[in-house]
């Protein structure tokens, strides 16, 4: 867990270095000048009530300076909070920005992306809420921190200037209440905010289940039950709530109790120096409203302890995350041919091995449709191939390759980033003949920006037909020996996947192609086919064989 | 402003504001006692031992003070939260009177997210923003006169510091407000940026550009941390401003009083003499009559998401699509009979018109026809999800449903056959559609780990899980499907509905052929 913290103070101060220093700084300034302008202010009014009663008497007192001394702080006070706002506030972005980019370095890593696909909604919010209470970890905490600390010693000083050693004791009084605190709310926030959180990640995915399936609740008669459920998640959300609000609460009254009995012995203490003549009358004055000055950042320290819990967990958690052990992706081969050679696989829950010493080789050049039925393993050996699986046993070499999947993802980003995933150097010229020969050409001339028009989350702004030819183009874009196709026309429009085929079979003359598929128009494009059943090869036929067009002809027609 | 009626405020938040404001109240005696025992032993003539005396009442009324505003804390979130329950269990309500087919419904995640984690944002609304709003009225309208009493002069600078205040964040705050929602949206993005990018992380893989959209999330974030650092810089002006004036008004308090007991200015304070207590209690009380402005700016953004939380949660009651409550058995003995039949969505061209269809026991049917014909509505209107605008539908016992894209939650696979239903065993269902299969074996979320066959396979164990189900009524069962499965898919049907009527809608020719009967819809 310390390594954790500390890996992450390394991040944070990466991102953004001194602006996080300056940041404390300012908040502690800030603090400074509030706690100056009530004590000069009190100062001033004491002094000149004193020095107003004994009218007549030798006016030691500058009027002017102090004056002057509560017009400049009054100014700088909201100045220097305003300069702490920015500061904190562009450090913390600047935090989140670079925080962002190393999660997702560390999730595109081989092991973890796959958690990622098993049970995406799950993951995908945790993340995004360890991110947001990461975020508070320096606004809520270490800038309160730094500033009672900084307040508390200059405190210290002060006030030891006005009354010797007696004047360390408010500081230290400050200082040890943060510290209890900060404890108290580490120790009651880490239980009741895991308890809050998983209580509201079931409530989420009950509700999820509740509306996604409210046809099957509704025609099973469970729509009653299922919304009690759910209920039930948000009663135990409730009490989670209610416990971290107990212990806010409990640290509110301790705050409460404190600022009284720093006041009230503040008092008391001033008694006890003036009786004995160590403290004068304007000092005072200085001396009680330094200490009321110096209350001022236990509030924020307070929201800061209650979150104190959250924050931990999320280092925690964001912590494995970044820390998690690199695996490396396979190398290409230098070789033209697919070769696998004695593959073993085995699903992570299934009881049997899918593959149990797959062998097959394909010859440059070949164009391969692989056929079978569901489960038979079709997705499996494009996932083996891919590497975003892996096998327990068995060799395989493979050339560069190039996957178009029916769930070719688009990004929230413009048309032409989105294509230059595919190559990073490909000038206009190449784009917009990629764009051409995917048939979207057009399209994307009629857009306001061209190739600069943003699409929206998962490539929003296109209609599905154009999402799969912007994919196609994006495809087309890598020049790959090897080309793996899975399901590329499934559940389309006959028009575009007949364009989406021709374009395949235009440019695919010279690679290897490896397709899946269960539709004969796909199939069409081999001249061999191979059908795996339960992991087996059971047929492996090439065109001019009669039982060649017999498997064609089994094969689902549009 | 704008002047959109607020929800109403429960009773029990409102108890709780009053005493949040006592509390914050209880600080004018609090003052009066401080600025007395500086001045006991700050005079010539210092008193010591009645400091302490005053220091001891002050303490006893910090008590008091920390009691009730840690109580009135407690009282608020209770309310609050209450509220948020009240509000969930409203919406989950209302969901369950709409129609489940009900086209307005948003997508199920957007939904669930709302209900969940945008609906917090109630509750530090109504917790923080309600009761400061209380405080704003009360605190500066008692300290105000007990400051006249002593100076009309001290008042009317805090009366004209604080009206300017509001004045002047409203100059800045027509821009500030909607700075304050952009930078919510900008920070929401740079989540969502991430997301997008997760959620297609196995196409990143694939074109090995994992480097490349890192840098890519690197530029976009740096660029959404530029823009709503630009909007940032005027909400914060505005609180400049508002600290500005409130420091600039505790100031020109302090001085004014100075140079009132130095005898250097002799009016304002009613002909009386300022003494030295009077002045350190006006002193003392002026940063009080700030402090509700200041605790107002601070929960600004909590009345934003909060407000729009509200408005987002009211809109899931309503809905323009009812669902049918019950159906009767049809006359004839029949399983279904469905007389001159028509709907249509609202707004829309009617999908269904004059349909008459009768099914007999054991009787299989297939609506066959091309996508949009209204094959999809004649089936949920037979199951009783919509209610015919014309015509009747009479049906007798149960219905075993399988969905176009059949619903499989994140549990075990005879949880997902049971679905909870008491008294239903899901093994020997298992063990004849899905043999060698391990009932226990958990399914995905959104039957991730599920071939198309297995969905389909489960989903009919489901619907003939039930033995009062009459009818089953299966939406394209073998779209989707390659031949062989879709053939072994089609056995399972023929065999699983045995003794029950059966209507599928399907434009797949191999699974009408297997049919008694096939009605063409919408051709």
């Amino acid at each position: 867990m310390s390594g954790h913290l500390l890996a992450l103070f390394g991040l944070f101060r990466q991102a953004a270095g001194w602006k996080l220093g300056l940041g404390l700084l300012m908040a502690g300034i800030t603090a400074l000048a509030g706690v100056a302008l009530l004590g000069l202010s009190g100062w001033f009014i004491t002094a000149t009530g004193l020095a107003g009663l004994s009218a007549g008497a030798v006016l030691v007192f500058d009027t002017f300076r102090s004056d002057a001394g509560v017009r400049g702080l009054a100014i700088l006070r909201p100045g220097a909070r305003y300069a702490e706002r920015l500061v904190t506030h562009d450090a913390t972005l600047a935090v989140i920005a670079g925080l962002r980019v190393r999660l997702f370095r560390a999730l595109a890593r081989p092991g973890l992306g796959r958690t990622l696909v098993q049970r995406p909604g799950r993951l995908l919010f945790r993340i995004t809420g360890d991110l947001d209470n990461l975020d508070t970890l320096y606004l809520r905490l270490l800038v309160p921190v730094s500033a009672l600390i900084l307040l508390s010693l200059a405190g210290m000083g002060a006030l030891a200037l006005l009354a010797g050693w007696a004047g360390l004791l408010p500081g230290l009084f400050l200082l040890l209440t943060g510290l209890v605190m900060l404890f108290l709310g580490g120790r009651g926030g880490l239980a009741a905010g895991a308890r809050r959180a998983a209580s509201l990640e079931a409530l989420r995915l009950r509700l999820l289940d509740l509306v996604a399936g409210r046809v099957d609740w509704r025609l099973a008669g469970r729509q009653a039950q299922m919304s009690h459920l759910a209920l039930s998640a948000e009663v135990r959300l409730t009490q989670a709530d209610d416990q971290l609000n107990r212990l806010d609460s409990r640290l509110t009254l301790g705050q409460g109790l404190a600022g009284t009995a720093l006041l009230s012995g503040g008092v008391m203490l001033c008694a006890a120096l003036v009786e004995r003549d160590l403290l004068d009358g304007p000092a005072v004055a200085l001396f009680m409203l330094i200490l009321l000055g110096l209350l001022e950042p236990l509030a924020g320290l307070r929201r800061g302890a209650v979150e104190l819990g959250r924050s931990l967990r999320a280092v925690r958690r964001v912590g494995d995350t970044l820390s998690a052990p690199v695996t490396h992706d396979r190398a290409d081969a230098a070789t033209r041919d697919v070769v696998l050679s004695q593959i073993r696989f085995r699903h992570e829950d299934a009881p049997a091995a899918l593959f149990d010493g797959l062998t097959l080789s394909i010859a440059a050049g070949q164009h391969v449709a692989v056929i079978g039925d569901s489960g038979a393993g079709k997705s499996s050996l494009i996932a083996l191939l891919t590497g975003e699986m892996q096998p327990s046993a068995g060799t395989m070499t493979l050339p560069a390759w190039a996957l178009l999947g029916q769930q070719a993802a688009l990004f929230q980003d413009n048309v032409r980033a989105n294509l230059l995933l595919a190559d990073p150097t490909a000038g206009d010229s190449q784009l917009w003949a990629a764009l051409e020969q995917a048939g979207l050409a057009a399209v994307v001339r009629e857009m306001p920006d061209g190739l600069d028009s943003p699409l929206g989350e998962g490539g929003t702004g296109l209609s599905s037909g154009q999402r799969r030819r912007l994919a196609l183009a994006r495809f087309l874009l890598q020049d790959k020996p090897l080309w793996l196709l899975d399901e590329v026309t499934d559940g389309i429009d006959l028009s575009v996947a007949t364009l989406i085929l021709t374009k395949i079979k235009a440019s695919g003359a010279g690679r290897t192609i490896l397709l899946i598929t269960h539709l004969r128009r796909e199939a069409d494009l081999a001249d061999r086919i191979i059908r795996l059943s339960r992991g087996r090869v059971v047929l492996d036929v090439t065109r001019g064989d009669p039982v060649f067009e017999e498997t064609l002809s089994t094969l689902r027609a549009d | 402003m704008s002047r959109k009626a607020r929800p109403p405020v429960p009773p029990r938040l409102r108890l709780a504001a009053l005493v949040q404001a006592l509390a914050a109240l209880i600080w004018v005696p609090q003052a009066w006692l401080l600025a007395g025992a500086v001045f006991c032993l700050a005079g010539s003539d210092p008193q010591p031992a009645q400091a302490m005396q005053l220091a001891m009442v002050f303490a006893g009324l910090g008590l008091l003070r920390s009691a009730l505003d840690a109580g009135g804390g407690r009282l608020a979130f209770r309310a609050a939260r209450g509220e948020l329950s009240r509000l969930r269990a409203e919406a989950v309500a209302a969901l369950g009177a709409r129609s489940p087919l009900d086209p307005t419904l948003p997508p199920s995640g957007e939904v669930a997210a709302l209900l969940a984690e945008q609906a917090e944002a109630v509750v530090p609304y109504l917790q923080r923003y309600v009761p400061v709003r209380w405080r704003l009225m009360l605190v500066p309208a008692v300290i105000l006169p007990v400051v006249a009493w002593h100076s009309w002069v001290a008042a009317l600078i805090l009366m004209v510091a604080a009206p300017l205040i509001p004045l002047f964040m409203a100059l800045i705050g027509i821009r500030a407000k909607k700075a304050s929602e952009d930078q919510l949206a900008a920070v929401g993005s740079m989540n969502g940026l991430l997301m997008d990018r997760l959620r297609g992380l196995s196409t990143i893989r694939a074109l090995k550009a994992e480097e490349r959209v890192a840098d890519r999330i690197g530029t976009l974030a740096a660029d959404v941390k530029r823009r709503t650092m630009a909007v940032l810089r005027i909400a914060f002006l505005s609180s400049a401003v508002l600290e500005l004036f409130s420091a600039l008004g505790v100031a020109l308090v302090a001085i004014y009083v100075g140079f009132t007991l130095l005898g250097q200015i002799d009016f304002g304070t009613w002909g009386q003499q300022l003494g030295l207590a009077d002045g350190l209690f006006i002193l003392l009380l002026a940063p009080a009559f700030f402090e509700p402005l200041r605790e107002l700016s601070a929960v600004w953004h909590d009345r934003a998401t909060g407000e729009a939380a509200l408005r987002a949660l009211s809109g899931l009651s309503g809905g323009a699509v009812a669902a049918q409550r019950t159906l009767d058995p049809p006359a004839d003995g029949s399983v279904l009979r469905l007389d001159g039949v028509g709907f249509a969505y609202p707004g829309a061209a009617p999908v269904v018109t004059g349909i008459d269809l009768v099914l007999k026991q054991g009787e299989k049917v297939a609506l066959f026809g091309p996508s949009g014909g209204g094959k999809s509505t004649l089936l949920a209107l037979a199951a009783g999800l919509l209610h015919p605008d014309r015509g009747t539908v009479a049906r007798a016992g149960t219905v075993g449903w399988i969905g176009h894209l059949p619903f499989m939650m994140n549990a075990s696979l005879s949880a997902n056959v049971t679905l909870g239903r008491p008294g239903l065993a899901a093994a020997p269902l298992l063990e004849r559609l899905l043999p060698g299969h391990d009932p226990a074996r958990r399914v995905g979320e959104g039957g991730v780990g599920l071939s198309g066959g297995e969905t389909l396979r489960l989903a009919l164990a489901r619907a003939i899980a039930d033995p009062g189900a009459t009818l089953i009524l299966a939406d394209e069962p073998t779209a989707h499907l390659d031949a062989g499965t879709a053939a072994d898919v089609i056995e399972a049907l023929l065999d699983a509905a045995q003794g029950r009527a059966l209507l599928v809608a399907t434009h797949d020719p191999r699974l009408a052929a297997r049919m008694d009967r096939v009605v063409g819809v919408g051709a």
